[in-house]
């Protein structure tokens, strides 16, 4: 089994105490804790403004585990990437952020589409999952 | 000014030939700005205890909409021990409150969010704690 672990750790010194926060996870198939998610597609592309984009080609396999990492890679703090699922809005990125977010994938509707705003934008992101449907020529 | 910064490592020995580790830490700011943000909720531990949406009781309000200026961020985690003991997170805000995230027991996730939705989460099992925080610009 392969073994992918995933670690945020938040700090701050907004409130009278500093904070930090840490979480780790191992990427697991759906339902087990016994077997982790062993295939990845990773991707580091130049976004032109304009056209909204599929970040991921494949279609995970419906009631399957999938991670997604996004981060913008733009030095422009007023760049921005917006991010919608099955056509709705879920997350915006601007130049430097990042997100980690465990979904379901499941369908061409409910891919990942990303538009850049301000200029051309540098991505990077990494999907780990346990299944795709691969698109045929 | 404060300064909130979240890191992430993404690391594996044995999914590739060879070995993966990815990480980077981002400073939170003030929309198109380089000024640290200044409010929080403070970090939440809650029980959900309703196994649907749209039902009266028993969901977590991660997010009021807009109780935040563009862009809060959200953290959020399912602290579940037993697979298959999954968090919904859906947008009570746009009709037919369509899913977002969905994380099995131990997952966790980092969003910055666009602000103007509602989020709400359920749990296949009742009951399930989540640990939530949300990090921005209140207004």
């Amino acid at each position: 089994m392969a073994t992918t672990t995933a670690a945020v750790t938040l700090t701050s010194d907004l409130m009278s105490t500093n904070m930090s926060v840490s979480a780790t996870t191992t990427c697991m198939k759906a339902g087990t804790t016994a077997d982790g998610l062993d295939q990845m597609e990773y991707g580091y592309v130049d976004l032109p403004t304009g056209d909204e984009y599929d970040l991921i080609a494949t279609t995970p396999t419906a009631s399957k585990a999938s991670k997604l990492y996004i981060k913008n890679h733009s030095t422009d703090e007023t760049y921005f990437i917006a991010i919608t699922q099955n056509s709705q809005a879920i997350g915006k990125l601007y130049g430097g952020d990042w997100m980690f977010i465990p979904a379901d994938f499941h369908d061409a509707a409910g891919d990942i589409a990303i538009t850049a705003n301000g200029g051309i934008n540098k991505i990077c992101y990494a999907l780990f999952h346990e299944g795709t449907a691969l698109v045929t020529t | 000014m404060p300064t909130t910064t979240a890191t992430v490592i993404l690391s594996s020995a044995d999914l590739l030939s060879d070995e993966l580790s990815l990480s980077t830490t981002m400073t939170l700011t003030k929309t198109t700005t380089s000024t640290g943000i200044e409010d929080t909720t403070g970090l939440n531990r809650k029980k959900i205890t309703s196994t649907a949406k749209g039902t009266a009781s028993g969901q977590v309000t991660l997010y009021t909409a807009d109780d935040f200026a563009a862009i809060p961020y959200l953290y959020i985690k399912n602290l579940a021990t037993t697979a298959g003991h999954r968090i919904h997170v859906y947008d009570d805000t746009t009709s037919g409150d369509p899913l977002q995230f969905q994380l099995d027991a131990g997952d966790w996730g980092f969003i910055p969010m666009h602000g103007d939705k509602t989020y709400k989460a359920y749990a296949t099992n009742d009951p399930t704690s989540i640990e939530f925080m949300v990090m921005g610009q209140d207004q």
